[in-house]
């Protein structure tokens, strides 16, 4: 039985807005086995990128916890969750943004290792910058350039070797090929498997991209505004979907082809913000399926089958 | 006379800025009929962009600059008239969606009186009938007509761009040509949106150029399919020609980079390397640095076009002496 | 998006689009001699005999071989107070400005940086000093303190405190929304390394530009208290002053107005036109 890298329990983020208090992440419950990934799909708005940044205390929670093997890290003082920072750490979407114009590449990658004194004398980190560069497939001649002189590709790289300068064990993967063309795209998606494999890396892994996440994660948490509303593994939610939100989402994804051309479930309406909501279910008045307790009370993820959790009335009884 | 609302030969479209000179276009046809659905695939850098802008006459000038060849759109060859003849022709022949609807509507101005404006300018009604004309036009794109006094930031993303559609539309173009229409928009959103304009398409019977890089979306709408890459076509052919018989060693590439959602075991095989530096395109095929098939002669000349059918052709050396040649993916 | 493998900084950018702004180099150019002018000044003229020594004899000469640009009421030289006005006026300004940039700069970073109520405290109090004009400011600040060439550069540098905070905290407001702040905490970054090598560097180019402007208004602010008599005293020279002391003189002797006016507006013009070439060339989107 593998151990338990990370479990989140009742995590809460709320947000204060002039109309009321935002509900960006409500009471949401996971956890990881070391080496694997949760991916954690929604559209945007669900909280999904929240989540992440509240489990590396990037943004301070409201409530709940967050067990780093088996430690609560909300609980701990700046300086302790300073150590931790070395072993979590954080890829970004945005290769554009996420990394310092005014660096050069050795700068940006350098940086962790300096700032948390790992390697002091300066050739042994000039050398483990080049070790870092290899790894993540970074020609060395590139040691000197500045992000803006490159592609979207190899910026991403370049994030890829800052998260790793440290002793990183479990990242947070922030939509990290959704900038991206389709053919760097997979480059990038086969580098990050091959140094999960590699590394023993814990990812979780948050996109909107469906296709993308089932063919990276071994389970997948749905979201819809703040709440995680179904779980499973990856094969057995892509087969057996069961939430009505989760079955429109797979069915909206249009498919690169011709045969299996399966009927979409179209959803009426738009996905609106959590402010001040109401205790029902929060997808009650998009869902074809909704019967009046879906509008009065809120449902609980149950276990339908063995790793299978879904949050519908639908599914309370024996349906 | 002939039947094509849209014919393009060897369009030329080049940049000249002060790090040299981007030839974004280089030599592309396109012939469109009435009432077909030509969609536009390629990566950032293809040209796509830079084709619709031309179709339009729009290509920022400078540093943009159209070199060369013909444009004739509903028989007028764009390239010869007048701009004054060329605005009456956009909004009335030609409109354009654009990829971001948060930034294409004007914030102070109502979404009816965007609509308008737009059915204003083109068909001469006056305020009111205008008004009216333009509450329909909501209704027709899925928005109550009574949000017509509403201002753009009082509508979610899926709503925006439904506005934006209802303005493309508001003075029914023969085409309409839209720049990654659904990008920018949620999965299940993006399938409201592409049932719209599959529905507006047939009713009101019109030609539409889609530029996407999504070739899920292209399999959902379009019927021809047109693969660039580094400013030229590569492959064009049918929605099945390209899907089922798929000819140039990029297209397969990019079959491959997307992830199959049917099969999540499958390995991705991604195109090796990046797309060529585009101020200083290799002599020969562009895409011979990343193919898996290149020869000596890729190298040395540009591949020529090969048909396969009427409509379905490729550039690409490796057809030059063997027709039957097959590349490595099978279809699934 | 080219890969270039040669290493080209983005100073050498900026430079390179500084360049074809032909004022901007006129502004270079004469801002270059006016330091040379300063740095060489005794090489000049003479600071004793020319510039500050009262030669009756001489006065009211106008410009000829020996004064180049005559001589004033007192017989001295009014080229060579202004070589030495020079000095005065380029060290006020650029201190002053150093005075409150590093003030209005410290006030501005953390404003933005923090936010909140940290944010709210200083912006109205700044706010407050920001609705007295400017120069209103400097008189009462040097009026307080006493006229002295210090309290002259206090009372300036202070008095352009709030523009800096503002432009400081704006453009750290711009910045510290971006992603690789994040992925500086996220590697365990504090926030005073976040602010000095990030933050601060990458809002810069706003920065830049405003001290460049705000150097010639220091100096035109420095002679405008010395017109009014609250600046550098007789008989140091300063440019300011000397306009002072011969507007009496115009209608019958106007070089002794004419040639301090002129330095001033050189000077001012001179930085105006670079800041401009500047916020141009540090402009990304002009790439």
């Amino acid at each position: 039985m593998s151990e338990i890298l990370l479990e989140v329990k009742n995590l809460k983020k709320y947000f204060d807005t002039p109309k009321g208090k935002l509900h960006a992440v409500d009471d949401v419950n996971f956890s990881i086995e070391k080496g694997k990934t949760l991916g954690i799909v929604g559209e945007s708005g669900c909280g999904k990128s929240t989540t992440g940044r509240v489990i590396l205390r990037l943004l301070e929670a409201t409530g709940g916890e967050v067990l780093y093997k088996g430690r609560n890290i909300l609980s701990i003082d700046k300086n302790e969750m300073r150590e931790l920072r070395k072993e979590m750490q954080i890829i970004f979407q945005d290769p554009f943004s996420s990394l310092d114009p005014r660096m050069s590449v050795s700068q940006i990658i350098e940086e962790p290792i300096k700032l948390n004194k790992l390697i002091v004398n300066k050739e042994d980190r000039y050398n483990r910058v080049l070790e870092l560069m290899d790894l993540v497939g970074l020609s060395r001649r590139l040691i000197n350039t500045y992000p803006h002189e490159l592609d979207g590709g190899r910026r991403q790289r370049i994030g890829i070797a800052r998260a790793l300068a440290l002793n990183t064990e479990f990242i947070v993967c922030d939509e990290p090929v959704s900038a991206l063309d389709v053919s760097i795209q997979a480059q990038i998606l086969n580098l990050m498997k091959s140094l999960q494999k590699q590394l023993g890396l814990t990812y979780i892994f948050i996109t909107h991209d469906l296709s993308v996440v089932n063919h990276f994660s071994d389970d997948i948490a749905v979201m819809y505004l703040g709440k995680i509303v179904e779980k499973a593994p990856s094969e057995e939610l892509f087969t057996h979907p069961v939430h009505p939100y989760t079955q429109a989402l797979l069915s909206a994804i249009p498919r690169p082809s011709l045969d299996k051309r399966s009927e979409k479930i179209i959803l009426k309406g738009e996905i609106t913000s959590p402010i001040n909501p109401k205790a029902n279910c929060r997808f009650s008045n998009r869902c074809n399926y909704a019967e009046d307790i879906c509008r009065e009370t809120e449902p609980s993820l149950k276990e339908i089958s063995p790793g299978h959790f879904v949050a519908c009335h639908l599914f309370d009884g024996s349906k | 006379m002939n039947d094509y609302l849209l014919d393009i030969e060897n369009l030329q479209v080049q940049y000249v800025t002060d790090d040299g000179t981007v030839s974004a276009v280089n030599g592309i046809d396109i012939k469109l009929q009435k009432g077909k659905t030509l969609g536009l695939v390629g990566e950032t850098g293809a040209g796509k962009t830079t084709t619709a802008m031309s179709i339009l006459r729009l290509v920022p000038h400078p540093p943009g600059k159209i070199i060369g060849g013909t444009i004739r759109l509903d028989d007028t060859d764009i390239f010869n008239i007048s701009e004054k003849e060329m605005e009456r022709m956009r909004g009335n022949i030609v409109s354009m969606i654009f990829q971001d609807p948060m930034t294409a509507l004007n914030p102070v101005i109502t979404v009816g009186d965007q609509i308008a404006e737009a059915i204003m300018i083109h068909q001469k009604l006056n305020q009111e009938k205008a008004n009216k004309k333009a509450e329909e036009m909501l209704e027709l794109v899925g928005i109550p007509g009574n949000r017509r006094n509403d201002y753009p930031h009082q509508f979610s993303g899926g709503m925006k761009q439904r506005v934006i559609i209802a303005i493309a539309l508001s003075c029914s173009p023969k085409l309409l040509i839209a720049d990654e229409p659904t990008t920018a928009l949620d999965v299940t959103i993006q399938a409201q949106v592409l049932e719209l304009m599959k529905e507006l398409k047939t009713k009101y019977e019109m030609s539409m150029i889609l530029i996407t890089h999504d070739l899920g979306v292209v399999a959902e709408v379009c019927d021809d399919v047109a693969i660039m890459y580094a400013g030229r076509i590569v492959e064009k052919g049918s929605l099945q020609d390209i899907f089922l018989t798929t000819k140039h060693p990029y297209t397969e590439g990019l079959f491959n980079s997307i992830p199959n959602i049917d099969n999540r075991k499958a390995e991705l095989k991604p195109i090796k390397g990046l797309m060529s530096d585009p101020y200083n395109l290799p002599t020969g095929c562009s895409f011979a640095d990343r193919c898996d098939y290149v020869m000596p002669i890729c190298r040395e000349k540009s591949p020529q076009k090969i048909f396969f059918s009427e409509n379905h052709y490729t550039e690409c050396h490796l057809y030059a002496t063997d027709i039957d040649f097959k590349l490595g993916r099978h279809q699934e | 998006m080219l890969d270039k493998s040669k290493k080209r900084s983005q100073s050498a950018d900026v430079w390179r689009r500084l360049r074809k702004s032909k004022a901007a180099i006129a502004g270079l150019i004469l801002i270059a001699i006016f330091i040379l002018v300063a740095l060489f000044a005794p090489l000049l003229a003479d600071y004793n005999e020319q510039a500050i020594k009262i030669n009756v004899k001489e006065r009211f000469q106008p410009p000829s071989q020996d004064h180049l640009f005559g001589t004033d009421e007192f017989g001295r030289d009014i080229f060579a107070r202004i070589v030495y006005g020079t000095r005065i006026s380029l060290f006020v300004g650029v201190i002053s400005v150093s005075i409150a940039l590093s003030i209005g700069g410290f006030l501005g970073a953390i404003a933005g940086y923090y936010g909140g109520r940290l944010d709210n405290a200083i912006m109205r109090v700044l706010d407050v000093l920001l609705a007295i004009p400017t120069i209103l400011l400097a008189i009462t600040i040097v009026a307080a303190l006493g006229a002295s060439i210090v309290n002259l550069m206090i009372a300036v540098g202070i008095s352009n405190i709030p523009g800096f905070a503002r432009v400081v905290r704006a453009s750290v407001l711009s910045v510290k929304d971006q992603e690789f702040i994040e992925a500086a905490k996220a590697i365990g970054a504090k926030d005073h390394t976040i602010i000095l090598k990030h933050v601060l560097p990458n809002s810069m180019a706003p920065i830049i530009v405003f001290s460049t402007l705000k150097v010639a208004t220091a100096i035109m602010a420095t002679s405008s208290l010395s017109f009014i008599g609250l600046g550098i005293k007789p008989p140091t020279p300063e440019w300011g002053g000397m306009l002072a002391g011969g507007r009496n003189y115009i209608r019958d002797h106007m070089y002794i107005v004419m040639y301090p006016g002129m330095a001033i507006v050189l000077a001012v013009l001179s930085l105006n036109l670079i800041g401009d070439g500047l916020r141009d060339a540090l402009d990304p989107k002009l790439k």
